[in-house]
């Protein structure tokens, strides 16, 4: 029985998203279930791994992005009573890439080992946090700001809308299209409900800009410069708008003060903390 | 005493205690009157470069030696407000040791000499930073022996002379990247084994990388970015994390580099509990910018000329510099100014200026203060230093 069911985001690069699917089914296929949605994507231009394609008039137009992508995803291994099979769910974009070893082994054996981990990202070599793993190689965030994160089912089960879910609001806020700050929502969420957010350095994944900043025209969404700028304005305003915060710094604050509340709560943990 | 000054301080008000760069004779004065005025605490922190002893010649700021500095500081600051800081102090951290390729001995020589000028005029902080080594990149417990000889020498010829100083320890300037949780642990620890052993004070203020980094006129390090650095810390761990390990070791945490942030980053500063944080170029440029505009507003587009000329020969721009900048002649002439407002050829321009303005009513220098007095209050507002906008 795989105990994850991976869910790689695709919009217009069958290739790309092909070559990942591959990939994880080579080195990752004892542990994982792969499905493949299509955001939007151009029905010649789906992975020949499609398992949905998201294609109403707006998903076409815009996309879905992350949030609203995993939101949909989840939902529709949820309502096709898939769910209960999974422990866990890896949720990544199609220019995540990985090193010929297994990833999802060592991140399910993580999660056996620790049992408040609610979200599991793997570390990149291009992050600084690298160096806080160096002597051990998993400790407890605040913050995390990456797009292939392990969650937990029991813990997505302690947030996750139930009465009126759609793809704005499974998980992620999807009203915050771009997602600036989604992550440290989901890892407030996490700590607030007395579950840790990590890193680990046991496995490592990157993110090739390369797609966004070259292919920009064929995954139909704005140039590199002009998606950062919407990703920080729209993000900014999400943020006064839901929370009445002003600056990165009051969310960073309302993050950390659950993650430092979790270890009063969680003592024998202390270890893990940064 | 120094400590307890800033202790008070603290106290009082949550707040940011800034450090300037004595950038010229407009900006101390413009310090001093601010801080006069607001009855607020403000550092001046003087590198080797801007302000040495008369053995080397004072340094670029106006010429100044030290001694002449901190005695033009001590008679105009009624309210001694002001205090007197050394920054980067240490061996070839001025321009002599490294042109006449001076040996480690030699520079070490040369750096007591600079600090006991330092004691002598009554500077009240010393920050000792031993990181720069001509002959390359040298070992962690290297550096931290150069720290302690250079600390020791310091404390005991200040207890000798009756003086009261306090020290800044750090390294690592603007090298653009973070320096861990474990290296300051390391760091703070290694100090306080030595101080106790010693019977010498634990310093007052620890410089401590937080993701603040000058290049041209902007800061492109990691706290004003909302985006990830490349193989830096999110700034949203590295400062939350070091200042919980100064904390622990009851120091007061000091950030360099601080140019150019956004008023956001600024206001921050005292809610995340950064105690004090140094700010230079952008005072010297917006002196430059100040004084290129009122050239050009009244008619002297000649002398504008001339002094970009001045100052884009002057190569000092250089250092501030990104890859493949697109800088124009100008704007390197603009980062550049500072560096050059008191040699001859500029003083003659300024005095020819000077001259031109006061037959339109113009008082060149009150002027020139104003602007960098504006430029100065952004932080002293951001940083509480005072309530009134």
């Amino acid at each position: 029985m795989k105990s994850i069911a991976t869910i790689i985001l695709n919009r217009n690069l069958p290739e790309v998203t092909d070559k990942l699917y591959e990939h994880l089914a080579k080195y990752d296929g004892a542990e994982t279930d792969i499905y493949v949605l299509e955001a939007g994507s151009d029905k010649d231009k789906l992975s020949k791994y499609c398992t949905w394609h998201a294609n109403s008039d707006e998903i076409i137009n815009q996309g879905l992005r992350y949030s609203r992508g995993m939101n949909y995803a989840l939902l529709q291994l949820y309502k096709e009573k898939k769910w209960k099979q999974y422990e866990g769910f890896f949720l990544i974009t199609n220019d995540t890439e990985f090193s010929n070893s297994k990833t999802l082994k060592p991140l399910v054996e993580i999660l056996q080992e620790h049992k408040k981990i609610g979200i599991l990202s793997p570390c990149s070599s291009r992050w600084g946090e690298k160096l806080l793993l160096q002597k051990e190689d998993t400790k407890y965030f605040w913050f995390i700001h990456n797009n292939a994160l392990l969650l937990r089912r029991a813990f997505i089960e302690s947030i996750m809308e139930t009465e009126k879910a759609d793809y704005l609001n499974f998980i992620f806020d999807g009203t915050n299209f771009r997602g600036y700050f989604s992550e440290s929502e989901l890892i407030a969420k996490a700590y607030s409900n007395n579950w840790a957010a990590a890193i680990t350095s046991k496995v490592f994944a990157e993110e090739n800009e390369s797609y966004l900043l070259k292919k920009a025209d064929l995954i139909k969404t704005e140039s590199y410069d002009e998606n950062i700028r919407l990703y920080l304005q729209e993000g900014l305003v999400w943020l006064k708008r839901k929370y009445g915060f002003n600056s990165r710094w009051s969310m960073q604050q309302y993050v950390k003060s659950f993650y430092d509340n979790f270890f009063n709560y969680n003592p024998e943990l202390k270890k893990y903390k940064i | 005493m120094i400590k307890k000054k800033i202790n008070n301080y603290f106290s009082k008000r949550n707040c940011t205690l800034l450090g300037v760069g004595p950038m010229s004779v407009n900006c101390v004065d413009s310090v001093i009157e601010l801080a006069n005025e607001y009855n607020a605490p403000i550092i001046l922190i003087a590198s080797r470069r801007q302000i040495e002893s008369e053995q080397f010649n004072g340094g670029y700021v106006n010429n100044w030696t030290t001694s002449q500095f901190a005695n033009y500081v001590r008679n105009k600051d009624k309210g001694k407000n002001i205090i007197l800081a050394r920054d980067h102090g240490g061996p070839w951290q001025n321009n002599n040791e490294i042109e006449q390729k001076m040996s480690l001995d030699q520079a070490m020589k040369s750096a007591k000499n600079s600090f006991k000028s330092d004691i002598d005029a009554g500077f009240n902080v010393l920050h000792i930073d031993p990181s720069i080594d001509i002959n390359g990149s040298v070992p962690k417990n290297k550096l931290i022996d150069r720290l302690f000889e250079l600390y020791e020498y310091c404390w005991d010829y200040a207890k000798k002379s009756n003086k009261e100083i306090a020290f800044e320890v750090g390294t690592e300037e603007q090298s653009g990247s973070t320096n861990t949780p474990d290296d300051l642990n390391e760091t703070l620890y290694l100090i306080e084994k030595f101080c106790k052993k010693n019977k010498i004070p634990f310093p007052t203020f620890v410089v401590i990388q937080t993701g603040t980094k000058v290049m041209e006129t902007r800061n492109i390090g990691s706290f004003d970015s909302p985006l990830r650095v490349e193989n830096e810390i999110a700034a949203e761990i590295q400062v939350p994390k070091m200042i919980e390990i100064c904390k622990n070791f009851n120091v007061l945490m000091k950030e360099h580099n601080t140019d150019y942030l956004s008023d956001d980053s600024l206001m921050w500063h005292p809610r995340l509990g950064i105690h004090a944080a140094n700010v230079a170029p952008e005072f010297g440029v917006a002196e430059t910018v100040a004084f290129l505009q009122i050239l050009e507003n009244n008619n002297l587009c000649s002398l504008a000329l001339k002094f970009i000329e001045l100052s884009y020969n002057s190569k000092k721009w250089h250092k501030w510099m990104l890859p493949n900048s697109k800088a124009s002649v100008r704007e390197k002439a603009i980062i550049s100014g500072h560096y050059i407002f008191s040699t001859p050829e500029c003083v003659e321009l300024k005095k020819e200026a000077s001259l031109n303005l006061k037959k339109n009513g113009i008082d060149l220098d009150a002027r020139l203060c104003e602007q960098i007095k504006k430029s100065i209050f952004r932080y002293m507002y951001n940083f509480r230093l005072t309530e009134i906008a």
